[in-house]
């Protein structure tokens, strides 16, 4: 029998890739033909592996990064999976559910759920540097853990609202999906 | 397409909607905000270990307005503080009966930390169970533990039900790392006598017991302390208070921890051997000075 949850996380699923790295492994997720985004965290060296959902692996090409923002494109010839929905953060309202699709610790797959705590900027005196805290995250009540970064954040109906990030005080920070959107038009144009 | 995910997840987003009208942030301590609740027109509860001033207190209501507020006054035990605003500021409230959950039912904690928008965190309930006392003395009339995270900021927030109605203030600081709710009883009982005095008076004594065979003997008595007042003298041994039998120190804390000041208890000790009965007043604990 199918749950609403399961509904929900089979619309993402197909499209999180898991994205290696010497023997480090983070999330990715599909953005359109043959190209993936993850963390620029994740995607340090040129060349990748991405192993599909299928078990397939297709190499992998960083096209361009922000360090910064901690966002990388890459190029993943032949790839062949579909593209993810988006929703654009700004619509959620804090309380709505939320789900990460990632590979938490290695573990492929592994979905968490939770809630939105937030949109924006983080308040004063949360562990993180300034210039980071400053930034918009979309804050959520989940769980994450190495692994889920660069993976999809959606909500209810599978549409991604953000790129799991980081962990700050027990919060999961992911980077809107609208700022992945303005980097890849910025660097398109 | 709307599921019944989605629909699960408006009902949520709705409830901090609610929940959220009468949730501000207060600002009482240096950098990170607390969260407070509008709890009464013109009162707000926040906790107490997030007051750390006294004095240039603000709260930012949830239209973005920041208003100045006054301490009332403040009880660690039971890690409450109560700030006055100007009435009519907001929406009061909503209450609900924390006495009604059930480990399992779905739960929200709320907060708000400076002039943006509600924040929030989700879980279920995890235990309940009757009264308690915390470690720093206050005597809790629910136990109500959940596995909501209380993020930075959020102490001093409301617990909030899926139907938004507000079941008492999460406290960061009761039990770490468990979440720790304040149920509404308690809130109410505590900020009425923080309002009417700055403090919970607690009962007192004046002396050191022990349990024995028989009850509890007395090994020290505090000089002009209503013990001492009483009459009763080391070595006396206490077999009840107040017509109950007492066998265990704790039973004395819990009869001194309601409203008791002022109260006459009746005391069964029996002294070298005999019986006797002597009237003792109860007195105020001396509040250490901060």
């Amino acid at each position: 029998m199918s749950t609403p949850a399961d509904e929900a996380a089979a619309w993402v699923k197909d499209c999180v890739v898991e994205v290696h790295q010497g023997g480090g492994v983070g999330s990715g997720l599909t953005w359109a033909f043959d190209v993936v985004v993850t963390n620029a965290h994740v995607a340090r060296a040129g060349r990748l592996d991405v192993r599909l959902p299928n078990g397939q692996v297709r190499e992998a090409f960083v096209r361009f990064a922000d360090r910064e923002r901690d966002i990388a494109v890459l190029d993943v010839p032949r790839l062949g999976l579909p593209a993810v929905r988006r929703r654009d953060p700004a619509e959620l309202r804090p309380g709505e559910v939320l789900f990460a699709i990632g590979h938490p610790l290695g573990v492929r797959h592994a979905m968490s759920s939770g809630i939105l705590h937030a949109v924006g900027p983080l308040p004063d005196g949360y562990p993180i540097p300034p210039r980071l805290r400053r930034l918009p995250w979309v804050q959520a009540d989940l769980r994450l853990a190495p692994g889920n970064s660069g993976g999809p954040i959606a909500d209810a109906e599978g549409r991604v609202v953000g790129m799991s990030t980081m962990i700050v005080g027990g919060l999961a920070l992911a980077v809107p999906i609208t700022a992945v959107e303005a980097l890849v038009r910025a660097r398109a144009a | 397409m709307p599921s019944t995910l989605s629909s699960f997840s408006d009902q949520l987003a709705d409830a901090v909607e609610r929940g959220a009208k009468s949730v501000v942030s207060v600002h009482a301590r240096p950098r990170l905000p607390s969260t407070g609740v509008h709890w009464r027109d013109g009162v707000i509860v926040t906790t107490e270990a997030t007051v750390q001033r006294d004095e240039n207190i603000t709260v930012t209501l949830p239209d973005g307005r920041r208003i100045p507020a006054q301490l009332k006054g403040r009880d660690p035990g039971t890690d409450l503080a109560v700030l006055s605003i100007a009435a009519g500021q907001l929406p009061v409230a909503t209450l609900g009966d924390p006495a009604a959950l059930r480990p399992g039912h779905v739960v929200l904690a709320l907060g708000r930390t400076g002039d943006s928008g509600p924040r929030a965190a989700f879980g279920a309930v995890s235990a309940t169970g009757g009264k308690w006392r915390s470690w720093k003395g206050g005597e809790i009339d629910l136990w109500i533990q959940s596995d909501l995270t209380i993020y930075p900021g959020l102490g001093g927030g409301p617990l909030v039900a899926a139907d938004a109605t507000i079941l008492g203030i999460n406290s960061g600081g009761l039990s770490r790392p468990l979440a720790t709710t304040i149920p509404v009883s308690t809130v109410e009982r505590v900020i009425t006598q923080l309002l009417a005095k700055g403090y919970v008076a607690r009962g007192w004594l004046g002396a050191a017991m022990q349990p024995v065979r028989g009850g509890l003997v007395i090994l020290s008595v505090e000089e002009g302390g209503p013990a001492a007042l009483a009459g009763l003298m080391v070595g006396d041994v206490i077999g009840s208070l107040d017509g109950h039998a007492i066998e265990h120190p704790d039973q004395v804390l819990d009869l001194l921890g309601g409203d008791v000041v002022g109260r006459t208890l009746k005391v069964e000790l029996v002294r070298g051997g005999k019986q006797q009965r002597v009237d003792l007043l109860v007195g105020e604990r001396p509040r250490r000075a901060k």
